[in-house]
């Protein structure tokens, strides 16, 4: 318990002070969001459309920065020294947190944000946050391990996206679906989509904590 | 154990009863006969991903001298069912555009191979990516374990969540078949022998491997 | 009392070969050099016997009191550093050292060797504003402070002027007895310290 609280502690530490690699993640998603309404310009669309819109601002937000807490260890050359210090299980949950909290509020960023300024209102609000959570969770589930993957392979961005984007593709058309209900306030809207998502979100995660030794220790 | 070379023998059988010997079926006519080469090879496709799984698993678990023939072997497997999902894609558009008039339908079934085939191209890019790295097969064995977890979800769960224009499938609700007699033996012969060539194009693979790392082993020892 | 023993150890990178068929072993007291030429492999060897690589073929293998310790488990017992290992730049000296300090460590101990050391006055800053050499005191602070009865050394001196290295070398005298010390150097002064060792020349190729 308290390699992974104070391994979180480091990282959180680490993060904020280096404000510029947080700074970014927040800055593209907010960037990206206020674009889309310029654009827009007060068009009315689909609930659809909004659904696909709000998604493709997560995922390339979440492209931007969920390898990043894998492979700053590679850059800064803080890998032997992490690993020498706490077991690969302790450094997989606490990246993995990392990756869930910080997911959460890019999430909470964008999607209040692109609600307000597209004027989407969701008839079915907690079907919409509950979705937009569960995605969430899922998505940060399979790019800790990857991201794991991709610092030990020399982390060139377009890995981590090509890695990411195969697998992270049902959780984004079961959440694009679901959003759209949401925001349609369909009767067939229910919650199993988000049992699915977290469902996922965890075998994903089993997994992951098991093998993650195999990627981190030679 | 040359049961494979069977193939020989049963893959000319197939094509003769897939084209020749099995009856046209009711609506589409003989542009059905497709059926005896796109579920076999989809089939194949399956296979050779659950081989590079299990494949997979044993060289996280098991860590000897053995380890790099597994590697090579659980590679050798994923290229093979890397050809054989595009070959289940493409014969698959070229049903679809019998069937339903095009090759590409936003059918769910559909997405999903080109899911499980971006998944594999993946597993390439991360290979290639990984070289000269000590920890590279472990590395990609782990990322064909959680693909091949993954992989159920495309192809057995989500086309059956969502509506889909494809055919039910051999595993289907009804667990009945809705094939004449003739058609179902041409399917499953063919499933037999599409099984074959599999097994007989990665015992070659796998025999050059082993030659290929005998050679390294022998350079080292100088 | 722990024993280390290297049996048959080859290590290769690729087609490259580093050295092979070293044996060798040491226990608790004895203090080992690892020394050779530029590229010879200390480093490596030196990870490879603290378990943080594995080699090519050959064996090492780790006893407290005759019952073997798995390899997963050679880092409870030890301390490592060396120049690839590096504290976080974001963090202070002090945050550094708790971050690695074992729940055995308090602040008594810390403070004791950053003043040994002569870092006690920047503990609290930031190691991106540390010169060299006070990050290489700062390394061994690290790798000494849960007091493991196993300490690697790689290159310890290096970075340090002749008041670092004066003080580093009368500490590992006093760590010396009861603990086993191996030192990956080429410094004719870290040599003297160990009671034997191991040079990896053209014998091992």
């Amino acid at each position: 318990m308290t390699g992974i609280y104070k391994n979180l502690r480091k990282d959180f530490l680490v993060e904020f002070r280096n404000r510029s690699a947080v700074n970014i993640s927040f800055a593209f998603a907010v960037i990206t969001t206020m674009s889309i309404s310029l654009v827009a310009g007060g068009t009315s669309f689909e609930p659809h459309i909004h659904a696909i819109l709000i998604w493709m601002i997560i995922f390339f937000s979440g492209m931007n920065g969920l390898a990043h807490t894998f492979i700053r260890e590679e850059d800064e050359k803080n890998a032997l020294f992490l690993r020498l210090a706490y077991s690969p299980e302790d450094i997989f949950i606490s990246k993995l947190l990392f990756n869930i909290i910080f997911f959460t509020g890019i999430i909470s960023v964008i999607c209040p944000l692109y609600l307000f300024f597209l004027q989407a209102r969701p008839l079915i609000p907690q079907l919409f946050i509950a979705t937009a959570f569960s995605g969430g969770l899922a998505i940060a589930s399979i790019t800790t391990i990857l991201g794991a993957m991709v610092s030990k392979a020399g982390g060139k961005g377009s890995l981590f996206t090509v890695l990411s984007f195969p697998l992270i593709l049902p959780v984004m058309w079961v959440s694009i679906t679901n959003t759209a209900l949401s925001i349609e306030g369909a009767e067939s809207a229910n919650y199993r989509n988000v049992l699915f998502l977290i469902a996922f979100s965890g075998i994903i995660a089993c997994i992951s904590y098991l093998l993650f030794r195999y990627i981190w220790v030679e | 154990m040359k049961i494979h070379r069977l193939v020989y023998i049963l893959m000319p059988l197939v094509i003769y009863m897939s084209f020749l010997w099995a009856p046209s079926a009711a609506i589409l006519g003989d542009a059905s006969r497709i059926l005896y080469y796109h579920v076999p090879v989809a089939w194949v496709a399956v296979i050779a991903f659950i081989v590079a799984g299990v494949e997979s698993i044993i060289i996280i678990i098991k860590n000897d001298e053995q380890s790099l023939m597994r590697e090579e072997r659980a590679y050798n497997t994923t290229l093979i069912g890397l050809v054989f999902t595009i070959l289940a894609l493409v014969t698959g558009a070229i049903w679809a555009n019998l069937s339903w008039g095009s090759y590409w339908n936003w059918d769910p079934r559909q997405i999903s191979i080109v899911i499980l085939l971006l998944i594999y191209i993946a597993y390439f890019s991360l290979n290639s990516a990984l070289e000269g790295n000590e920890s590279r097969g472990k590395i990609s064995s782990v990322y064909l374990i959680l693909a091949m977890v993954v992989m159920p979800l495309f192809v057995f769960i989500i086309p059956r969540v969502y509506d889909s224009l494809h055919p039910d499938t051999i595993i289907n609700a009804d667990k009945k078949m809705h094939l004449e007699e003739a058609m179902k033996i041409t399917l499953f012969t063919s499933m037999g022998a599409f099984t074959l060539l599999y097994i007989y194009i990665y015992n070659i693979m796998n025999r050059i491997s082993a030659v290929k790392i005998k050679i390294r082993e022998k350079r080292h020892a100088l | 009392m722990i024993k280390i023993g290297a049996d048959s150890i080859t290590k290769r990178f690729g087609e490259h070969l580093l050295f092979r068929n070293l044996a060798f072993s040491a226990e608790s007291g004895e203090s080992f050099y690892i020394t050779g030429a530029n590229g010879s492999g200390k480093s490596t060897l030196l990870q490879i016997l603290a378990g943080i690589q594995r080699p090519y073929s050959g064996h090492v293998t780790w006893e407290k009191n005759n019952v073997t310790i798995i390899p997963d488990d050679y880092l409870k017992y030890s301390g490592f550093t060396g120049p690839q290992v590096n504290p976080y730049e974001m963090l202070t000296a002090l945050e550094n050292i708790e971050f690695v300090s074992g729940p055995d460590v308090d602040l008594h101990n810390v403070n004791e060797l950053l003043e040994r050391f002569g870092i006690y006055k920047e503990r609290n800053r930031q190691v991106k504003f540390f010169s060299s050499g006070m990050k290489q005191r700062l390394r061994i602070i690290n790798a000494i402070i849960n007091d493991p009865p196993v300490i690697f050394l790689d290159e310890p001196g290096s970075n340090l002027d002749v008041e670092g290295k004066a003080i580093l070398y009368s500490f590992i005298e006093n760590l010396k007895p009861g603990k086993i010390i191996f030192i990956a150097t080429n410094e004719p002064d870290e040599i003297k310290l160990c009671s034997r060792g191991i040079v990896l020349d053209d014998r091992y190729l």
